[in-house]
């Protein structure tokens, strides 16, 4: 304890750089995503991919009502026509909502056993096996994204033999612990676990998350921004989307890139794309 | 532990209570050390502590002695996975019946073996050690910080090289018949050798 | 485990599975320190291969068979259990994605509420019994079977288990099997095969500019949807193509269309006879026979905008897009074809590509499939209408049952319940204890697709011609339930034992099959064991398939007078949607969980009202509705939306099982037990969408539970925001 104390004094100045001033991370990668809503058909395939990989419970229609549900990727669906139109004619607009991995995120200060806090890999982090159940963190997420867990759901969301579909790379939480997106950790593991071990570098399209995976349209991609060859740095860089910034200033006013609620200075490491629509009407 | 506070305080200035800061700082003890790689040279240190496990009893009474003491057989030849996955596995009972079909088959053990080779079971062997699953030890990575990347000649590790460095964690098994746990296991334990050893401090490394 | 039967395939024996994932996390331990030492059994391998580690997933490649486009799938194994599928790259199908239905794959896999042992019918109950007897049973039940008064009832069968099911057919001398499957595009077909020559001839979405669509869901449930969805990805990258939807439900299609078109159910044809109107007097030339241009020259725009309730400028814009951009896609799906006159209107509606010249540039020929033995038997919902009759008619003294549940589909008025009671022998092949399993008097529990080994050929093949192949991802979790190849070639020795001696298994049957592929097929494979490999690793075998000229053939198109609109019912419109189907994946957890992607619906069938029509009712979302129908009423929950048109109610289908499991059971209600007696007359399909019913609310409210609590507005806030394509066009190429 009192390194670590004296490593706090010592950086002092370190701790007080802002987000605005680009913070201190020396990050070994910044996993970041890119959503482009042009692509995205609302699907689901990316929800239930999710439930797959990440040992989500299924909580039954009682529960859901309750607002209980454990979806860590969940699609909106918006309409957007003004009130007197007699149909939806543009369609829906749906939004695939996800943790966004805010770089200066909300939730992690106000946890109060640091059970939330940002990885080197520019994650947010979520420790079960910390949490205390307090739910500030998801108070204070503008995402809404967070997912309590009530219940302990394992018998009554795994009846036997469904546990055996379970994925042993990541644990089955408990009552009373929060859980959210973590961008599939397991998978980065995995991949620089294996990179490590071969003394090189994780390669962009190595490995993806999920739902990035399961998205019949391409629409989610999956990077490390750091790595400028990676698709996900390209694209930010495409749509001059700065990170960090509360506002964009883009050259290209046009560019359809945008992150969302940006402005609550909480810097989310996923970019949208904006949804496209031909006038025809 | 340091990301904890960017933009938080420039945001909000100090608004948390003293109960916070000392729940951070206990974060921050694991933190302070998860810089970088850590450097080879350093000598390794060896985790500290002892536990009195139980006595675990196992279908077969494998005697480790006789494998790795008297017959200097190196530990990752029968537990292979440990350098390729995080577990490193009890070895397939094709590995056992590779010595045993020709070596000491008269001996009662070894026709227990046979038995349930014959019957095409597998030995229900019983864990000696475990962790919680919120927790993800990596033997993989271990091994390869912890023997092969301090070894010239990894094509020739003799049991002496390797099991002084499995004893970390599972005590020196030339010593044992049936394993039994004689370390801790805790994660103050496995916390403490990751700060004296430059290890990762990062939570997710094995919480997920 | 050490229970389970450890043979043939050694690299999937289980080792720790209890290890991993079971126990609980975190908060309920008391200490780090664990709980299970000396407790837990560690199951070694026996023998493994090389390439299996423990703590190490292992991806095979197999086929998806959650509805019949036969994807190629990728399954996750490790110790032994298959955890995670996801699509297979190589695959031209679904090109490395996969559906929610896909996704969930596991579920049924793993599913609580699967069948494990042999059921047989005594004293009116279903009682479990061996194996042994109950092969015994089927031989003895079915020795001195007339082949005639034999049916096999299924679901899409293709590859070598169509092979098999032939011969198991030939041996008998029988000839009918019924593959009644009801969101099949069957009408479609039919018009198709006249029109073109071909049934399903390659749809070329990412090469339309403009993709006008009457009520294809081809992102939801319209033949191929994944392969679609990639498609679709092509076509709306820059410069992107136009989508406009024409439909009286909106279905997830029609929520991403650039103009979403309500329509009054049953007009489609009028529409598009109106649309070939204006093309011919705008001037595109065409070379259609004098009759079809006299019909034509009957849709005036104020004839048609009166009939369909489109307003005529924008007929007449849609008919502006579709002569400006070329080539275009004009799509007929369900709410065309299942109508009294279905096979007219898809046909007016498909005109239109050959009118447009769309012939050849995005409906292209399909060639013709080299192994028509193994081609898919598709559905189709006239077949629930023939197995209804034959069983009416007491035709059928003995039938098999796999892959299809006509009890849960078939209308009230088919009475099949009942009529099943005149079939004294009825067997089902099945997974899960479903409505039409539980009618059966012998049930024979079947290995589920992630145990089985199979060829399949999808009906709709894309430009690269494959038959996908599935081979088991793990261990069977049953022993002793076969697969559907298994139990036909069981039940083929019982009948030929020298014919079929040869092959112990399906597998072995396959593996020969596969070995006797032309050598053009093998490609530089060595050995048939190499081949064999390398069609295992690869999960599909490709097939190139010679493409020829679509021959076009016009067919007469009499559409009827359509008659104004009845202000004292709606149209009932059972729309279907992407994760419960036709009601096969209402026993899967996640799918119920998945909230419907348009109304966001969860766990329950719903009836969708337009706002007026609501108003006009007196109910609002969450409200108890009385749908009837002359065959009968169902009770649903009211989800007002503006999509819907007035005249409309869309009632979801996929729920309102009386068995099937606890997922199932019980949940929701089922639009199809009210259909009206009403058939497409050329094709004699049943017509889904023919029922007009009488609506009333019961002054009850229940709740009708939604994703994000039925919140639908941004209010103000850039969540979702839109650009005009012109915009992207400029930004991102045209």
């Amino acid at each position: 304890m009192s390194s670590s104390l004296q490593n706090l004094l010592n950086n002092w100045s370190q701790y007080r750089k802002g987000i605005e001033e680009g913070g201190h991370h020396k990050y070994e990668h910044r996993w970041a995503m890119v959503v482009d809503l042009n692509l995205c058909i609302g699907c689901n395939a990316c929800s239930t991919a999710c439930y797959a990989e990440n040992n989500l419970p299924v909580v039954g229609k009682e529960r859901y009502d309750r607002g209980h549900m454990m979806h860590w990727m969940r699609i909106e669906r918006y309409w957007d026509e003004s009130p007197d139109k007699e149909f939806h004619e543009q369609g829906a607009s749906f939004l695939p909502m996800m943790c966004q991995q805010c770089g200066a995120a909300p939730c992690e200060p106000v946890c109060p056993v640091v059970a939330t806090y940002h990885t080197p890999d520019g994650l947010n982090a979520q420790v079960y096996n910390r949490c205390i159940g307090s739910r500030y963190c998801s108070n204070n997420c503008p995402y809404k994204v967070r997912y309590f867990n009530f219940w302990s759901y394992y018998d009554a969301a795994w009846p036997e033999p469904l546990n055996m579909q379970l994925n042993p790379d990541l644990a089955v939480r408990d009552k009373g612990v929060m859980e959210k997106c973590t961008f599939c950790v397991q998978r980065i593991r995995v991949a620089k676990d294996q990179a490590k071990m071969e003394n090189r570098k994780v390669k962009d399209g190595e490995f993806t998350t999920a739902c990035a995976q399961a998205c019949p349209t391409n629409a989610i991609v999956f990077g490390d921004q750091l790595d400028a060859e990676s698709k996900v740095a390209q694209l930010w860089n495409k749509h001059q989307v700065q990170r960090v910034v509360t506002k964009q200033d883009k050259q290209n006013p046009d560019l359809r890139g945008y992150r969302i609620l940006e402005e609550l200075n909480v810097d989310p490491s996923v970019m949208y794309l904006e949804r496209v629509r031909e006038n025809v009407a | 532990m340091k990301s904890m506070w960017k933009g938080v305080r420039s945001r909000r200035g100090w608004l948390l209570g003293g109960g916070f800061v000392v729940f951070a700082l206990m974060g921050l003890t694991v933190w302070a050390a998860a810089t970088g790689e850590a450097p080879q040279s350093k000598p390794i240190v060896p985790p500290q502590g002892s536990y009195e496990g139980v006595a675990v009893e196992q279908p077969i009474e494998f005697p480790h002695d006789v494998h790795t003491k008297v017959n200097k057989i190196n530990c990752l030849y029968c537990h292979t996975y440990g350098r390729r996955s995080k577990v490193a596995g009890i070895p397939p009972t094709s590995k056992c019946m590779g010595c045993h079909r020709v070596i000491a088959t008269d001996k009662p053990r070894i026709k227990q073996l046979t038995e349930y080779w014959e019957k095409k079971q597998p030995v229900p062997w019983k864990k000696v050690h475990d962790v919680p699953d919120f927790v993800h030890f990596t033997h993989e990575k271990h091994l390869k910080r912890f023997i092969f990347d301090n070894e010239e000649n990894v094509q020739n590790l003799s049991v002496d090289t390797v099991a002084p460095v499995c004893a970390y964690c599972h005590g020196d098994l030339r010593e044992m018949t049936v394993a039994q746990k004689v370390k801790p296991m805790t994660m103050g334990w496995c916390v403490a050798c990751h700060q004296a050893n430059d290890g990762p401090g990062d939570c997710w490394k094995c919480h997920k | 485990m050490s229970g389970y039967d450890l043979n043939r395939r050694d690299f999937l024996k289980m080792m720790g599975w209890s290890a991993a994932g079971v126990t609980l996390a975190g908060c309920d331990l008391p200490t780090t320190v664990t709980l299970e030492e000396g407790k837990e059994t560690v199951v070694s391998y026996l023998s493994p291969e090389e390439y299996v580690i423990p703590g190490v997933g292992v991806w095979y490649a197999s086929t998806c068979m959650q509805c019949s486009a036969y994807c190629g799938i990728h399954g996750r194994v490790r110790e032994g259990r298959a955890l995670k599928l996801e699509g297979n790259p190589d695959s031209p199908i679904n090109r490395g994605k996969l559906c929610q239905m896909g996704q969930s794959g596991v579920q049924g896999h793993y599913n609580p509420d699967r069948l494990t042992q042999p059921l047989a019918r005594q004293d009116g109950k279903l009682v479990p019994i061996t194996w042994d007897d109950a092969w015994k049973m089927l031989a003895d039940k079915t020795s001195n079977l007339s082949g005639d008064r034999f049916a096999w009832v299924t679901g899409t069968v293709s590859g070598h288990q169509a092979v098999l099911l032939a011969a198991h057919m030939e041996s008998l001398g029988a000839t009918q099997h019924f593959v009644p499957e009801v969101i099949a595009p069957s009408v479609a077909q039919a018009v198709l095969a006249d029109m073109f020559g071909e049934a399903m001839p390659r749809l070329a979405l990412d090469k339309a500019k403009l993709i006008v669509s009457f009520g294809a869901d081809f992102l939801g449930t319209w033949v191929s949807p994944t392969h679609f969805a990639t498609q679709y990805a092509q076509f709306r990258a820059a410069p992107r193509g136009i989508l406009v939807q024409i439909e009286p439900k909106m279905t997830l299609t029609g929520g991403n269309a650039d103009l979403w078109v309500a329509i009054r159910p049953g007009t489609e044809g009028a529409l598009a006879l109106g649309l070939a109107n204006l093309l011919l007097q705008d001037g595109v030339q065409a070379d259609l026979p004098e009759g079809l241009r006299n019909t034509i020259a009957g849709y005036d725009l104020n004839k048609v905008a009166g009939a369909t309730g489109i307003p005529a400028e924008r007929i007449t814009r849609i008919a502006a897009l579709l002569k400006q951009h070329a080539p275009s896609l004009v799509l007929a799906g369900a709410p065309v074809e299942g109508q009294a006159h279905g096979y007219e209107a898809t046909a007016a509606v498909l005109l239109l590509n050959v009118i447009l010249g769309n012939v050849g540039q995005t409906i292209v020929s399909n060639g013709e499939f080299p192994f028509p033995q193994l081609r898919a038997k598709t559905g189709k919902r006239r077949d629930l209408l023939a197995f209804a009759d034959a069983a009416k008619n007491k035709n059928l003294d003995a039938v098999f049952f796999h892959g299809a549940n006509p009890v849960y589909h078939a209308p009230a008025y088919l009475q099949l319940s009942e009529h099943l009671q005149n079939i004294p022998f009825k067997v089902a092949f099945a997974q899960f204890p479903d409505e039409t399993t539980l009618a059966c008097d012998l049930v024979l529990p079947v290995a589920s697709y992630i145990e089985d080994w199979g060829t399949h050929v999808a009906a709709y093949q894309p430009e690269q011609g494959v038959i996908s192949v599935q081979q088991p991802l793990m261990e069977k979790l049953y022993p002793g339930t076969p697969g559907l190849g298994d139990a036909l070639l069981t039940l083929l020795k019982a009948r030929e034992p020298q014919k079929y001696e040869a092959w112990p298994d399906y597998y072995s049957y396959l593996r020969n099959a596969v070995a006797a592929l032309p050598a053009e097929y093998k490609g530089d494979a060595a050995s048939d064991e190499e081949f064999w490999n390398h069609t295992l690793q690869k999960g599909l075998i490709k097939v190139d398939v010679p493409a020829k000229p679509l021959n076009v053939k016009l067919p007469e198109i009499t559409l009827p007078e359509i008659p104004a609109p009845d202000a004292a019912t709606l149209q009932l419109t059972p729309a279907a949607q992407l994760g419960l189907w036709d009601g096969r994946h209402a026993n899967l957890p996640w799918i119920q969980e998945a909230p419907d992607q348009i109304s966001k619906v969860v766990w329950d069938a719903w009836a969708e009202l337009h706002p007026s029509t609501a108003a006009k009712l007196g109910v609002k979302t969450g409200d108890l509705l009385e749908v009837a129908s002359e065959q009968g009423a169902i009770k649903v929950k009211v989800f007002v939306f503006k999509g819907v048109h007035p005249d409309a109610i869309a009632v979801s289908l996929g729920q309102g099982h009386e068995e099937y499991g606890r997922y199932a059971k019980g949940v929701g209600a089922n639009p199809l037990k009210i259909l009206n007696p009403v058939t497409d007359a050329k094709t004699g399909e049943l017509a889904l969408y023919g029922t007009r019913v009488k609506v009333s609310g019961l002054g009850e409210h229940d709740k009708l539970v939604l994703e994000g609590r039925g919140q639908s507005a941004q209010f103000g806030r850039k969540l979702v925001a839109t650009v005009p394509a012109e915009q992207f066009r400029n930004t991102e190429g045209a």
